[in-house]
């Protein structure tokens, strides 16, 4: 603590009057304040505002259609389908992603051989554009792709994952899971290299194996990352959009069509900018209702 | 120290305020196309070239939309900062003339003698002509015919190509083979796609249409269900395949790899054929008849938006690139087929051996324009792919698009 009493000195000595710090507060915060407020804050305000017209990009005049695109919505068996579709793939890859990335940390966490080849090799596809491996996945879907050389191996019929409805959804999820369980391993492994090895070593004094070791200390000390973790895939989930543009347009038979893909189509392809904003609108509102419910249900520190 | 800094603030704040008021000089026409290869971006330019050797007062900027090129047209005609010229595609024409965005040509087009509007072949003109009044002149034009390739066709014993449904699906079975009798077949008859581009044809040629001439469907009719049947029925008796079940990417590619016979595809696969399908001897030919002859036809044309501040200056460029001089350019290379009767007698195409074909099926070739909401696409997409991939019950698929598309019918 004395390094920080030094501080406290220094910062008395040297340093100003509480205007003067405020001055250099909101000049540091200036710029990304309005940047916010100019991409973020305000589009927000304005898609709100524009979900409650019949708003048309290129139309001279945009009638104002109250609660109707609201209404339209509920109506819209497209919608529901791409809402249960987005469901779907949040419960498919959210657990497993969260498992798998505790996982893979745990285990770089261990002194292995090749520990940093692999932590490397992990987090590649997390720093690669989703554009490019959505399209590397494209190959390895394909008809004569890899994936079907590898399971005609064991047997398994050649099956066209992108254009079979019944798999093209769960593809697209399994790519998903592939490219950021590696992202969410590392702040795993943060939470990892937090957690006291005193605890591990009192357990093994004890006679606690290796798993009663991962279920019993490594698992309830890493929950507030847990938490963190689950709430920005749940909402990465929720709005899953470039594997689906690059990879399948939505199709076959909208069988991944995703709320957030919706919104565009609605808005860019449909020419119907205001009913894409209502959707988009709802999107975000199922977001929040979804993220409230965990952080009351799931806290991210119960005790 | 604090005043310092504000000082520097205040400069970079000019800075970037100066820095967005540098624009374009005060005449420059932009101009925005789409690009679909390397040798028409290069062709654009050297037509564009050709424009301000002729008119040197005159300053042009060609601004290339790589992709997403609707979307981004779209969303500069409604942030008022579209360029002067521009091209419009005749899928999407009828959601851009509902609006009152873009410029009507008439005036122009009567005042400018030597631009002779009664050249074009009329089919064209009228895909972007709304009651008369023209928003677009058509640069160019495509349309489906027949690609065969002769080895194949001379291997199985055949001379000629189809020319009618019936010999088109006797030929796909003869022409369909498991060269190394693995059980799998290398070689199919034709290559079809679930999209409803590739099916039109057939239910024009079976005296079918997607809307009748008042604009109402007519999907659920026994001529389009007839020709429905008969496309999908090519790919169900497996004489036919599809890209995705060959792992390619689409159906030239197919048919320029050798699994497959034959395709329907445009002109804009020639020179494909000649770069990278080097190994392909094939030939064109008309689509096969069926009730009568049909194809559909493609293209796209040079508009203007309303909002336009140089308007003399863009009919001057628009009526120079679709006028005589400059289509002759355009077209000279074959990459698009002249909508000019006059080009197309000029350059001979009507005896070329290739692109006569081309020419040939405007005698019975459509423009395929639909008067619904872009979404009518979404919609009769996903039901060929759930008639292809699902073996959905097609009379059911057919009246289940009629019902969801109802409500999208754009008024008058």
């Amino acid at each position: 603590m004395v390094s920080g009493y030094g501080l406290k000195i220094k910062m008395k000595r040297n340093s100003s009057t509480k205007k003067e710090q405020q001055f250099w507060a909101f000049t540091f915060l200036f710029f990304p304040l309005m940047l916010l407020a100019i991409f973020v804050f305000i589009p927000i305000l304005f898609s709100l505002g524009i979900s409650f017209f019949n708003w048309e990009l290129m139309a001279s005049q945009q009638n104002f259609l109250g609660v109707n695109n609201y209404i339209e919505i509920f109506g819209d068996k497209i919608f529901y389908k791409a809402m249960l579709n987005t469901v779907l793939y949040t419960i498919g890859v959210v657990p497993i992603q969260t498992m798998l990335a505790l996982f893979l940390a745990f285990v770089m966490n261990q002194k292995i051989r090749g520990r940093v080849f692999f932590r490397t090799a992990f987090y590649i596809p997390a720093v690669t554009s989703s554009v490019v491996t959505s399209i590397i996945f494209v190959a390895i879907y394909s008809k004569e792709g890899l994936l079907n050389s590898i399971l005609g191996n064991f047997g398994f019929a050649a099956n066209d994952w992108l254009t079979n409805p019944h798999t093209a959804l769960i593809s697209i999820m399994m790519l998903n899971i592939w490219t950021t369980s590696g992202y969410f391993m590392v702040s795993f492994l943060a939470g990892l290299q937090n957690i006291p090895n005193s605890l591990y070593e009192a357990a093994k004094l004890e006679g606690a194996s290796r798993r009663q070791q991962f279920w019993h200390i490594t698992v309830p000390m890493v929950r507030p990352v847990t938490y963190f973790v689950v709430v920005m895939s749940l909402i990465g989930c929720f709005q899953v959009f470039d594997q689906v543009f690059v990879m399948s347009d939505g199709g076959p038979n909208n069988a991944t069509t995703t709320m957030a893909y919706y919104v565009y189509q609605n808005a860019f392809r449909y020419f119907r900018l205001g009913y894409g904003a209502a959707t988009a609108i709802v999107l975000a509102g199922i977001i929040m209702i979804v993220t409230v419910i965990q952080k009351k249900y799931f806290p991210p520190n119960p005790y | 120290m604090v005043k310092s800094t504000l000082k520097y603030l205040i400069l970079a704040f000019s800075l970037a305020l100066i820095a967005s008021c540098i624009r374009d000089k005060e005449n420059t026409i932009r101009f925005s196309s789409w690009q679909s290869s390397p040798s028409e971006k290069r062709l654009t330019d050297s037509l564009l070239h050709c424009f301000s050797k002729k008119y040197p007062e005159y300053n042009v900027k060609f601004e290339l939309i790589p992709g997403n090129y609707s979307e981004k047209i779209q969303l500069m005609l409604g942030t008022h900062s579209a360029p002067q010229v521009f091209y419009i595609k005749d899928f999407v024409a009828p959601s851009y003339l509902r609006y009152d965005v873009l410029q009507p040509l008439n005036e122009y087009i009567d005042k400018d003698t030597s631009f002779d509007i009664d050249d074009f072949y009329p089919q064209f003109l009228d895909a972007f002509t709304k009651n008369g009044i023209i928003y677009g002149i058509p640069k160019d034009f495509g349309c489906f015919v027949l690609f065969y390739n002769t080895d194949m066709f001379k291997a199985a014993g055949i001379n000629d190509p189809p020319k009618d449904w019936a010999e088109l699906e006797e030929f796909s079975r003869k022409l369909t083979k498991d060269a190394n009798s693995d059980g799998k077949i290398d070689q199919y008859g034709i290559v079809v796609e679930p999209s409803i581009d590739k099916l039109m044809p057939f239910v024009f040629q079976n005296m079918g249409s997607f809307q009748d001439k008042d604009g109402n469907l007519t999907l659920n009719t026994p001529e389009f269900l007839e020709a429905l049947e008969y496309y999908y029925g090519l790919y169900k008796k497996n004489i036919a395949t599809i890209p995705t079940d060959v792992s390619m990417n689409n159906t030239e590619e197919v048919f320029g790899r050798k699994r497959a016979a034959m395709v329907i595809s445009g002109g804009w696969f020639v020179p494909q054929l000649k770069d990278q399908y080097t190994d392909v001897n094939y030939k064109v030919a008309f689509l096969p008849k069926g009730k009568q002859m049909a194809t559909i036809a493609f293209t796209v044309s040079y508009s203007s938006p309303k909002e336009n501040l140089l308007k003399e200056e863009s009919w001057k460029l628009l009526s120079y690139l679709t006028g005589k001089e400059g289509m002759k350019v355009w077209t000279s290379t074959g990459i698009a087929m002249p909508t000019r009767k006059s080009i197309a007698a000029q350059l001979d195409y009507i005896n070329h051996p290739e692109y006569k074909y081309f020419m040939g099926s405007v005698d019975f070739a459509k423009v395929f324009q639909v008067e619904y909401n872009e979404r009518w696409y979404s919609i009769t997409q996903s039901a060929m792919q759930a008639i292809f991939y699902e073996e959905a019950d097609i009379p059911q698929k057919l009246k289940q698009m009629e019902d969801d598309m109802k409500s999208l019918r754009i008024k008058k």
